[in-house]
């Protein structure tokens, strides 16, 4: 090392060894976050090349609305913008990962094409949808006294939904829903990455072919959004386009399972919060769902790149250092949640970062909520008794990704369907959505879905 | 009491409206927040307050 190298690396004295894909980082992550906060809140962590680390609420804030800070990807890999993944994704030498890979101002130009299919009083229109798909799971299970609320509940709803709003037949759901949940499972360095990024190629082709046809002949939805924007004049380039969907794919399935299914395993180690829960729905639902977007964390954090030298919160760094923003970490910040590591159901004050901080915030938030709020509720009502077993369920062994379950398997008292089973439910949904428009911007259509 | 919402900083995620309902009102279109009234009804001003706290972008500020 030479007098210059150690000049250079001046900055980085604050170290900490981080590897979040390791089972380690999962099973020790309350351990190794008052560590990190106490000691060192912002780390150079030598893994994955050398990348730096911000655990704490100040640093995360600072550094997620940061200017200097790029969510940029470089496809040719000639610069050190290798945007949100560390390590690099296998997925990310084909295609960006859409808005959250890119910078201003092309990240709004794109992004403004979808906020009218995706804002609040967008998603509420599909509030009865969405109870329409739940009832159909539930009911396919609700006679046997047994459910895997992952693979009979939480796998489907969002994934039917997404598909909806994107424009695509809703009896697709499976093509879609194994590859985007296998693909964030799956460790980047895991010898099954090869194939599971094979499976995600296999449902790009399925993508593709919609958005081919699609083009050919329009119907509503976030692929016709992207493919009518205009950019100086000029269509967004097809691999933008397959970039952003992949996003809308990929943040849209399993970020809401996971929550799903840890709320829900939650509940059934704590009957009485359950019980309370049910009582107190009407002013306990909303801050409920926000404290466990906050404790479970789904999306944990995000990567990006310096794009110039620059001081934050008095920490300095140098245009290419990788960097990353653990919303996970910060949420369990002392300084801003009191008790961080207890989940309290109406916690005051809950600005947690679970969606983000800054312009990249999800933008998939309000159908986040919406279906999660739908799922909980209806267990809640049908199942009250459910208890889930520990034996059998299986939480991904790492979280680097999403923190995330495979499978939740539970028994309940039986009860008695409501009405037809889920393939029944989905032919009668395509057929409202396509009569209503149900895709269609709220620019264009401000009523909520007619369930007949 | 009066309250602003800062539209550089607000980015759209609503807990403001989801606390104090009577008192933001969201875009239509990206779920921005804006204040139903400068000035906050007696009546609302606790549910203001806990707004403020709770925005994940700190975008909300009150003038007592």
């Amino acid at each position: 090392m030479s007098v210059d190298d150690i000049a250079d690396n001046d900055h980085k004295k604050n170290r900490y060894y981080f590897d979040r894909h390791t089972p380690e980082y999962r099973l020790q992550f309350e351990k190794i976050t008052e560590e990190m906060h106490s000691k060192c809140p912002v780390a150079w962590s030598e893994t994955y090349d050398g990348h730096w680390v911000a655990a704490d609420s100040k640093h995360v804030f600072e550094l997620a609305r940061c200017p200097a800070v790029s969510n940029h990807h470089d496809l040719t890999g000639e610069t050190p913008y290798q945007g949100i993944t560390i390590p690099k994704a296998q997925r990310a030498t084909v295609v960006r990962g859409g808005i959250l890979e890119m910078d201003e101002p092309e990240h709004s130009t794109y992004r403004g094409a979808l906020n009218p299919y995706l804002s609040p009083a967008a998603v509420k229109r599909w509030q009865p949808f969405v109870d329409e798909i739940v009832r159909a799971a539930l009911d396919e299970k609700i006679e046997s006294g047994h459910i895997d609320f992952v693979d009979d509940l939480a796998n489907i709803v969002p994934a039917v939904l997404t598909l909806a709003m994107m424009g695509i037949e809703l009896k697709k759901w499976m093509i879609y829903s194994e590859p985007a949940h296998l693909s964030v499972s799956t460790p980047e360095h895991s010898p099954e990455a090869e194939r599971v990024a094979q499976m995600n190629r296999q449902m790009g082709i399925d993508l593709l072919t919609n958005m081919v046809e699609i083009k050919e002949n329009p119907r509503p939805g976030l692929v016709n959004a992207l493919l009518q924007l205009r950019i100086d004049g000029e269509p967004a380039p097809e691999l933008e386009i397959m970039g952003n969907l992949g996003l809308i794919i990929g943040g849209g399935f399993d970020t809401t399972t996971a929550l799903t299914a840890h709320a829900l395993e939650w509940l059934s180690e704590n009957p009485d919060k359950r019980a309370l829960l049910g009582r107190e729905r009407d002013t306990l639902l909303n801050p409920a769902t926000e404290e466990f977007l906050r404790y479970f964390t789904p999306a944990p954090g995000d990567g990006r790149t310096f794009s110039e030298d620059v001081e934050v919160e008095g920490q300095k760094f140098k245009a290419g250092e990788r960097l990353w923003i653990s919303w996970a970490m910060a949420n369990r910040d002392p300084s801003v949640f009191d008790e961080p590591n207890e989940l309290v159901l109406d916690r005051k004050g809950n600005r947690h970062f679970s969606f983000g901080i800054g312009v990249h915030r999800c933008v998939g938030s309000n159908v986040a909520r919406t279906v999660f709020k739908s799922m909980l509720t209806a267990v809640l009502d049908r199942m009250p008794d459910y208890v889930c077993d520990p034996e059998r369920t299986e939480h991904y062994e790492t979280i680097g990704v999403i923190q995330g379950m495979k499978h939740l398997p539970a028994t309940f008292t039986p009860g008695e369907r409501l009405g037809p089973g889920l393939d029944e439910t989905l032919d009668k949904l395509q057929r409202i959505c396509d009569d209503q428009g149900l895709a269609r911007p709220i620019t264009e259509r401000k009523e909520a879905a007619v369930i007949d | 009491m009066k309250v602003f919402v800062d539209s550089q900083r607000c980015q759209g995620h609503t807990l403001c409206s989801m606390i104090a309902p009577d008192s933001f009102e969201l875009s239509d279109i990206d779920g921005t927040s804006s204040p139903v009234n400068e000035v906050v009804p007696a009546d609302q001003e606790d549910a203001v307050r806990e707004a403020v706290h709770s925005c994940p972008e700190q975008a909300i500020s009150i003038e007592e």
